[in-house]
């Protein structure tokens, strides 16, 4: 069920995510919800249950970029995972550190999209990251916003296991 | 075997779901992918939401544009009303001007039809005197107004002047009950006496004998005799014409061709030469 809602709230983000990006014109920097989600998840979700709503997540973000490629699915998961490993090395509890958080998240999605990206199609330009500082910032306040939000509906909100990627 | 899958189940599965990822990657790069049931149902509940935010979006942007639109409008019609009003203040002094200019032009064209020094002037106000019935001209004896001399329009006579200081002059007007002036039936070249009836701004005939012709709307003029007034200017025409079954003299009245009440400008005309003063003039021809 907190799946679902996961999804929902993740559609409903992205729906608004890409009206907001028409009107503002971010076509450099975007919003990086789904990263927040993520970051989000990593923090609060057990292991099987973020990993695949954070697959989902990454699965619904790819299809919003209109040419499906599978990248974001797998950032999100890579993310999720990476987020597990630091949040178990520091304490996340209040709203502006979770916006640290996320924005650190989104420091991590956004080179490795770039990476990955670049290593794919051989063009590893770092122009293209000039949009990275004010991406990682919008993305900080947003997660700054959500933070009540995403604590209401309870995701990933059940007592998380003690392990890091093992149970 | 199987109770270490049971063990790593979670670990496992994520691991599958990782290499899925990479393997859906990996593919995708080769081929596009088209869009299955899961994407299409995904694209179909992002599609209303998207719609809705941008509706309401809109929404809110046109009500904004329209309250700012409607805030311009509003400081637009402030400065057209005070425009307007500008524009009608404007537009009433202009009417004033082009009378003002259609009077002088008429004085211009008196001038030229009689000429001989004379002087214009502007109506100052209407003496408050009940007893005397005159108007006071910006022009005194410092321009060579002198006491006696006639004052006239375009349209005829005025009055005369009662008194000059040195750059003012009252004017007794012509419907005074002290004015007279020698006038003459213009149609009938009958001679009569003109004085002011003192109310209704109007004027008296007198001394026209009953037998004499005399019809309403008759043009009385100056007949040039009472030394005042030069000869051929309007008076009023005829009106009220009673012949009384006794009596010398008929009564009638006379409609003032001069509106006193608008009068703005006049022209103060030079003495009359002593030789039009009216005269005796016995049965040998001798004064």
């Amino acid at each position: 069920m907190k799946l679902l809602v996961t999804l929902v709230l993740t559609l409903l983000f992205l729906a608004l995510e890409s009206v907001a990006a028409k009107y503002v014109g971010l076509g450099v920097a975007r919003i990086d919800v789904t990263v927040a989600i993520v970051a989000f998840l990593s923090l609060r979700a057990g292991l099987l249950e973020g990993a695949v709503a954070a697959y989902a997540i990454g699965y619904l973000l790819d299809l919003m970029t209109g040419r499906p490629t599978g990248l974001y699915t797998l950032l999100a998961l890579i993310t999720f995972l990476l987020g597990r490993v630091a949040a178990s090395l520091m304490d996340v509890r209040s709203g502006r550190s979770f916006a640290l958080f996320a924005m650190a998240a989104d420091v991590t999605h956004g080179l490795l999209a770039w990476g990955i990206s670049g290593v794919s199609n051989n063009q590893m330009a770092v122009s293209s990251l000039s949009g990275l500082p004010l991406e990682v910032l919008l993305t900080g306040v947003v997660a700054l916003l959500l933070y009540p939000l995403l604590r209401r509906f309870g995701l990933g909100a059940e007592k998380r296991d003690p392990g890091l990627l093992v149970r | 075997m199987l109770s270490f899958v049971r063990r790593h189940r979670e670990p496992l599965l994520v691991c599958i779901l990782l290499a899925h990822a990479l393997g859906m990657f990996l593919g995708s790069s080769r081929r596009v992918r088209e869009p299955n049931v899961i994407d299409r149902l995904a694209l179909a509940m992002t599609a209303p939401v998207q719609r809705a935010a941008v509706a309401s979006i809109d929404g809110m942007v046109n009500a904004w544009q329209q309250y700012v639109s409607l805030r311009s409008v509003r400081r637009e019609v402030g400065q057209l009303q005070t425009e307007n009003a500008q524009l009608r203040a404007d537009v009433v002094g202009l009417a004033e001007a082009r009378a003002e200019n259609e009077r002088l032009r008429r004085l211009i064209h008196y001038e030229e039809g009689n000429p001989g020094p004379k002087v214009v002037a502007r109506v100052l106000g209407i003496n408050p005197d009940p007893n005397r019935l005159t108007l006071r001209i910006d022009r005194g004896e410092g321009d060579g107004v002198r006491r006696g001399q006639a004052v006239v329009t375009a349209d005829g006579v005025v009055g005369q002047v009662l008194r000059a200081t040195a750059s003012a002059a009252d004017v007794l007007v012509a419907f005074d009950p002290n004015c007279r002036l020698g006038g003459r039936v213009q149609r009938t070249r009958a001679r009569v006496g003109v004085s002011g009836a003192g109310e209704d701004q109007a004027l008296k005939l007198e001394y026209l004998l009953r037998s004499e012709d005399l019809e309403e709307g008759d043009l009385v003029v100056t007949s040039g005799t009472d030394g005042v007034y030069p000869p051929g200017l309007v008076v009023g025409r005829v009106t009220g014409v009673q012949r009384q079954t006794s009596g010398m003299f008929l009564n009638a009245g006379i409609l003032p061709a001069v509106n006193f009440t608008r009068v703005e400008e006049v022209v103060v005309l030079a003495p009359q030469p002593a030789a039009s003063v009216p005269t005796r003039v016995d049965s040998q021809g001798r004064r």
